[in-house]
């Protein structure tokens, strides 16, 4: 009996706990997103984080984009080839990639490579008391390092999803056309009459973006609010990681439902 | 002068007023109190941290607040810094109530505020001149030239001019302490929190950091609060010493009284002893039944 009541109760303060937590995200978030409008007298400090996490995670995405894209055209030919579908391999690559693949593989690289960053980056900066330092110079630490971090990571990541998908399609087109022998004209001509701008690739962005504001919350809000040692440092790390992919794979399955539904 | 300090409301079973035989030293003026603390308590969870602390701060002069670890000193700076806010209590500094100031008020007042942090805190993507130089971009709209000029300025003052370029890592732990006491002293603070400056320096970065605590001190004319367990570092530069210990004050006074105190909380604290007032066992059931007759939950 005392068992199920320890059981109960530790149950009920990790559930508490998580409360608390995701209380403490939207406040954050709340202080956050008033602090954006600092970016427009310094432009400056969104340019810099903008190279940070958005040109340095661009090899990781061009490589993976374009392994993505082969892979697929590979796939896809084996797949249709037995009905003399092949023709359509174009469609199934472009297709895949603009409205999940690209979203979401950018998305989860995204997290591994740049949100884990942040999280380091902004965790160490408390550990090592560099935002206190910053808050008793009379500086907002919220508008000086969250703000111009969160704002890249968020207008970095379509941008990175629309590379990964560009990358992608051609992938595609080597795999199809140069290594397969599929024609080059039958391959670009199926792709543009099956795809959408809006349905397919505007859909795709939103994703992307609805991604990347996720991500990169979990990742700032990691980072601020982990324990300042090492362990409470690794475990934030890993936190943005499991939690990010898990947000990312779960929304994607209700953005497909409300976007793509007949 | 000093009957104000020993007026305070503060734990009568516990305090002792360390006598007042010595003349307070020029400018320590305990009348011009910059920093008013009245029954300031704080709690983490259910450990209180800070419990009921009075306390007057002038505006001049050195007052190093000792204790041994873990009893709430760098919790009182960042209460003083309004980095915390208190269960009880009020902290009001140069007349404002730094707890019941909007944040722009709030922000407004720490720029009249330096602090030294243990670590240093330098922002490791800056070069030492850029460290320094942060304050004064992010606060005025000074030329780069004036920037540049007082910037070096402040970094002679530390010893430093020759670092400027340097970045945070490539300085030893008192380097990075003497770059982070120019940064505070960059925008002319009208005081300047020490939290543990001393410790984990060598003799020599020591005796670099006293001297640099007491000259700056003499030459700004400020308020320095030192946080510090280094006993004789600390007593060698301060004109006033509170000693607190679990979140309570145990005795305050000057270094000489401190030296020569016959209250057990100070001569434990002073002398170093393992057993005293702090006891050196943290609270448990008692050694046989514990080991012996097994009776505890372990």
């Amino acid at each position: 009996m005392m068992l199920l009541f320890d059981k109960l109760q530790s149950l009920g303060h990790s559930s508490l706990t998580s409360l608390q937590r995701l209380g403490r995200g939207h406040v954050f978030l709340m202080q956050v997103l008033p602090a954006m409008e600092g970016m427009l007298f310094r432009p400056g400090l969104l340019i810099r984080q903008m190279y940070s996490v958005g040109v340095l995670t661009l090899l990781i995405i061009v490589v993976a984009g374009l392994f993505v894209g082969m892979v697929m055209a590979l796939q896809s030919y084996y797949a249709l080839v037995d009905f003399g579908a092949e023709d359509s391999v174009s469609v199934m690559v472009v297709l895949s990639l603009l409205r999940e693949l690209g979203p979401v593989v950018t998305a989860l690289l995204f997290a591994g490579r740049a949100g884990s960053a942040l999280t380091a980056e902004i965790g160490l900066m408390k550990a090592t008391e560099q935002l206190s330092g910053m808050e008793m110079m009379a500086v907002n630490p919220i508008e000086r390092v969250i703000a111009p971090r969160f704002l890249a990571g968020f207008l970095s990541m379509p941008l990175l999803a629309a590379i990964f998908s560009a990358v992608g399609v051609m992938g595609g087109y080597l795999v199809a056309v140069e290594l397969l022998g599929l024609d080059a004209g039958a391959f670009w001509s199926q792709a543009v009459s099956n795809v959408d701008l809006y349905h397919d690739l505007g859909n795709g962005m939103i994703k992307s973006a609805v991604f990347g504001f996720v991500v990169v919350w979990i990742a700032v809000f990691e980072g601020y609010d982990c324990v300042p040692t090492s362990d409470g440092l690794g475990k934030a790390t890993t936190r943005t990681v499991v939690h990010s992919s898990l947000a990312v794979l779960g929304l994607d399955f209700v953005l497909t439902a409300l976007m793509f539904s007949e | 002068m000093h009957k104000k300090v020993q007026a305070l409301t503060i734990p009568a079973q516990r305090i002792k007023i360390i006598p007042d035989s010595h003349p307070l030293p020029k400018g320590h003026d305990l009348s011009d109190t910059l920093i008013k603390i009245r029954g300031l308590k704080f709690s983490r969870g259910e450990r209180m941290i800070i419990d009921g602390i009075d306390m007057d701060i002038p505006r001049k002069g050195i007052t190093a607040i000792m204790g041994p670890s873990g009893t709430g000193k760098t919790t009182l700076l960042k209460l003083i810094g309004g980095q915390l806010h208190p269960d009880a209590g009020s902290i009001e500094v140069d007349g404002q109530n730094v707890h019941k100031l909007k944040t722009s008020q709030l922000y407004a007042l720490r720029k009249r505020m330096g602090m030294l942090f243990q670590s240093g805190a330098l922002l490791t993507d800056l070069s030492v001149f850029e460290n320094v130089a942060y304050p004064l971009r992010e606060h005025t709209r000074l030329s780069e030239g004036l920037i540049r000029q007082l910037v070096l300025l402040k970094l002679n003052a530390v010893g430093l001019r020759g670092a400027a370029q340097l970045m945070p890592s490539e300085l030893s732990g008192g380097m990075a302490r003497r770059v982070a006491m120019a940064r505070a002293i960059s925008l002319d603070p009208m005081m300047i929190m020490y939290d543990e400056p001393f410790t984990g320096q060598d003799p020599i970065s020591k005796g670099v950091l006293v001297k640099l605590i007491r000259e700056l001190n003499n030459v700004l004319d400020i308020c320095s609060i030192v946080v510090s367990h280094d006993v004789q570092e600390t007593l060698s530069i301060a004109d006033y010493v509170y000693v607190i210990s679990d979140g309570e004050i145990v005795g305050h006074g000057r270094p000489e009284d401190c030296k020569v105190s016959d209250s057990e909380w100070i001569r434990q604290f002073i002398d170093g002893l393992a057993d005293g007032p702090v006891p050196f066992h943290y609270p448990a059931e008692s050694v046989l039944d514990d080991l012996i007759t097994g009776n505890t939950k372990s």
